[in-house]
């Protein structure tokens, strides 16, 4: 095992802290308003769109040479025209994404603790600090990650460990048969937040990775049982009706928490603690962002340089942080409007362009993967 | 180079490390300034809203700020508060007791809701009591220079607890009548006490427990008699420590449990609702000339007890709000719940009801048994 590349471990660590920002966000109320009390459940039909596009992923890892990540296969597989067409699509995806990142942290951050601040701050200093991580290792973000996470899920555990009290059992009942089509529609912001994992086959170049598909199921299912457990605990608090009339039920549930006179309070640590996650998923975006973007002008990967050295397409990334930022106040708007946002537009466009680009992909390598399946059996011969 | 970004980083810490000004954030204030608020009072009329605010006793029994102000939003009448208290940050975090006067409980409840939830610092599991006529009398009346509000409503929750009622939380109430049930709310009032206490410095109000207001999704329904909210505690809760007179003996619940179920027809609709309470109780004190046997009493008890809980149903019935529960109780199987969950508001107010409450004397305090 090479000793600079991410080990798998790390990357679903990675992968699950970063993701943890986006299901806060939707869950559980998007997920509430299409299923109700069912809610909890819907993380299970998630597994069918997701277990489809793991195979989508898992096809094309199995074609990446060593050291290749997503954006080095498209150029080699769709030529230099439409290769860096698409790559140069992802790039702006990633970025545009990573500023509505910033702009909801921020928002989420500001309305839950810090009322009378304004988001700016939040904005500038994750941007700055993503930034320095990203022209960093990688391996050294990862690592990170592997803290974060060790922390984030001991921080859920004691909130829903807490929380026990004022759960009653009888608010996520009845779910009856006739529960199973909203329950199944339920699924899609489980099924869009899992999505996002795809987004991180740019930096498959960087990890040792398994080529089958199984591990890719490990980050995925904590990230549903999460969610599955979040929705349970918040539904079971508040009841399906009042947890989608409130603006951060997960947090309102929080704020409900004390250790008895020892700690009165303990809702400020864990939001903050939650701005982990999207300092996480915004390093990990411009990373993707750059690994979509370095093969389209052949530039090197950018690891193992001094931190300010720009040569090597390295000034790329601070073009992309600069984007990003500028990204960010596309979204600088009221809390309503965020929401509405947060909960319909980009939901579906993160699913037009992952699902949708995915198999779009998929469908047009299909030759491709013949052709390398053929020679492959030669060689074997 | 490392030098370099040390001597940058240092610089932009320095405007951080000079203590808790507002230099960088408007939320930062300094710890000895802030003035815990722990109950707040919230009355409505003629389109205005009134905030009561109370600090509760401070250390070395510093006597507690009380204050009020008159504006159209909650979020202005905290503002105006604020200016009354210029030399201390009002901190909204520690609020234990929230108290709604008849006339905020019947048209704000709704608004109180959503403006919690947006607070950055109440609670959602914060007490909520109806107060029976203004807020502002309970919270401004049982202010002196030796007591409180909040003193007086801790001290109302500790004797609750062992009196069988129960105190609910604005959470309970919210999650209740969201999803279209009703919601049972401790009812309280402000009694002056000039002729009951003595002593000048203690002469502040009393807050006394009037049994239980019920809310809906649009505010306040109806108070409930004391006697009528035993009913509804024994149907909903955990009656264990009530008082109960009956026939002059003074009997006290031990412990206590209702089951509900429904009838329902051969079409699977619901046709009734079988209702099955027991009661196990102690004799505290006899009359003096009490000629009742301990079956007679025990008789007594349930026909006194059965009164209590049918006149419970009875005013859920009538007022279409299901405050008690039955919902959840009668619909208890998947094909029930999947075919009359939705209907139930319509479908409760028509169901016969049946109540059997059987008593039981378990022993006796009475040295003369």
């Amino acid at each position: 095992m090479n000793d600079r590349l991410i080990t798998k471990k790390q990357f679903a660590a990675a992968t699950v802290v970063s993701l943890l920002s986006p299901l806060l966000r939707l869950l559980p109320q998007t997920a509430v308003g299409f299923a109700g009390r069912g809610a909890w459940l819907s993380f299970i039909p998630a597994l069918v769109p997701l277990a489809l596009l793991t195979a989508v992923v898992t096809s094309f890892r199995r074609h990446m040479r060593p050291g290749e990540g997503m954006g080095g296969l498209i150029l080699r597989w769709l030529g230099p025209v439409l290769g860096r067409l698409v790559l140069l699509l992802f790039t702006g995806w990633f970025l545009f994404y990573a500023g509505f990142i910033l702009r909801s942290g921020a928002e989420r951050l500001v309305s839950t603790i810090y009322p009378s601040s304004g988001q700016g701050m939040f904005v500038a200093v994750t941007i700055i600090l993503s930034l320095a991580v990203a022209l960093g290792d990688l391996r050294a973000a990862t690592r990170t990650a592997v803290i974060f996470r060790a922390i984030l899920v001991t921080a859920l555990v004691l909130v829903i460990a807490l929380s026990l009290p004022n759960m009653d059992a009888g608010r996520l009942r009845p779910v009856t048969w006739r529960d199973a089509g909203p329950i199944a529609l339920g699924a899609l912001p489980f099924a869009s937040v899992g999505a996002l994992t795809a987004c991180f086959t740019f930096l498959y170049g960087y990890a040792d990775l398994p080529r089958d598909g199984k591990w890719h199921l490990w980050p995925l299912g904590t990230l549903l049982v999460l969610g599955g457990l979040i929705c349970a605990s918040v539904l079971s608090v508040f009841g399906p009706e009042l947890t989608h009339t409130l603006t951060y039920p997960f947090f309102v549930m929080i704020r409900s928490i004390s250790l008895g006179d020892l700690v009165p309070r303990i809702e400020a640590v864990v939001i903050a603690a939650w701005v982990g996650t999207d300092f996480m998923l915004c390093v990990g975006l411009l990373r993707c962002a750059h690994e979509a973007l370095r093969p389209v002008f052949g530039y090197p990967k950018p690891d193992g340089r001094p931190m300010l050295d720009l040569g090597g397409g390295r000034y790329l990334l601070w073009l992309e942080a600069g984007a990003v930022f500028a990204a960010s106040f596309i979204f600088d708007m009221p809390p309503w409007q965020l929401r509405t946002w947060s909960d319909r537009y980009i939901p579906l466009a993160s699913d037009c362009v992952l699902y949708g680009g995915f198999l779009l992909l998929w469908l047009v390598t299909i030759p491709k993967r013949k052709k390398a399946k053929m020679a492959q059996q030669k060689a074997s011969l | 180079m490392k030098r370099l970004l040390l001597f940058i980083y240092v610089c932009l810490a320095l405007p951080v490390l000079t203590g808790c000004g507002a230099t960088l954030s408007a939320d930062r204030h300094d710890v000895e300034r802030l003035l815990l608020i722990q109950t707040m009072g919230l009355d409505s009329g003629d389109g205005r809203l009134e905030m009561s605010v109370s600090s509760g006793l401070g250390p070395e029994d510093r006597p507690s700020l009380v204050m009020a102000a008159g504006a159209a939003s909650i979020e202005d009448a905290i503002a105006r508060l604020q200016n009354y208290s210029p030399e201390n940050q009002l901190f909204y975090a520690h609020v234990q007791y929230l108290l709604l006067g008849e006339d905020a409980a019947r048209a704000e409840l709704q608004r109180v809701i959503q403006w919690v939830d947006r607070s950055p610092t109440l609670r959602m599991d914060t007490d909520m009591l109806v107060v029976k006529g203004a807020a502002k009398d309970a919270v401004v009346g049982s202010s002196q220079q030796s007591t409180d509000i909040t003193q007086r409503l801790a001290s109302l929750n500790r004797q609750a607890r062992s009196n069988g009622w129960t105190m609910h939380t604005l959470r309970e109430v919210a999650a209740a009548i969201s999803q279209g049930d009703g919601a049972l709310c401790m009812a309280v009032s402000a009694q002056s006490t000039e002729d009951r206490v003595f002593s000048e410095d203690q002469q502040a109000d009393a807050i006394i427990p009037e049994g239980y207001a019920v809310l809906d999704e649009n505010g306040l329904v109806e108070f409930l008699d004391p006697e009528t909210s035993m009913g509804a505690e024994i149907l909903t809760g955990d009656p264990t420590g009530f008082l109960i007179s009956v026939s002059g003996d003074t009997l006290e619940i031990l412990d206590g449990a209702a089951k509900i179920e429904g009838r329902f027809d051969e079409r699977g609709k619901p046709a009734g609702i079988d209702v099955r309470c027991e009661l196990h109780t102690g004799v505290l004190e006899k009359a003096k000339d009490s000629t009742l046997s301990d079956e007679e009493l025990e008789q007594a008890l349930s026909r006194t007890a059965g009164r209590w809980v049918q006149d419970a149903l009875d005013r859920a019935r009538a007022a279409g709000c299901d405050f008690l529960g039955l919902r959840a109780a009668v619909l208890k199987k998947p094909s029930a719940a999947a075919a009359w969950w939705d209907e139930w508001q319509s479908l409760f107010p028509t169901l016969p009801v049946t109540v059997a409450v059987a008593g039981h004397i378990d022993r006796s305090y009475d040295l003369a048994d």
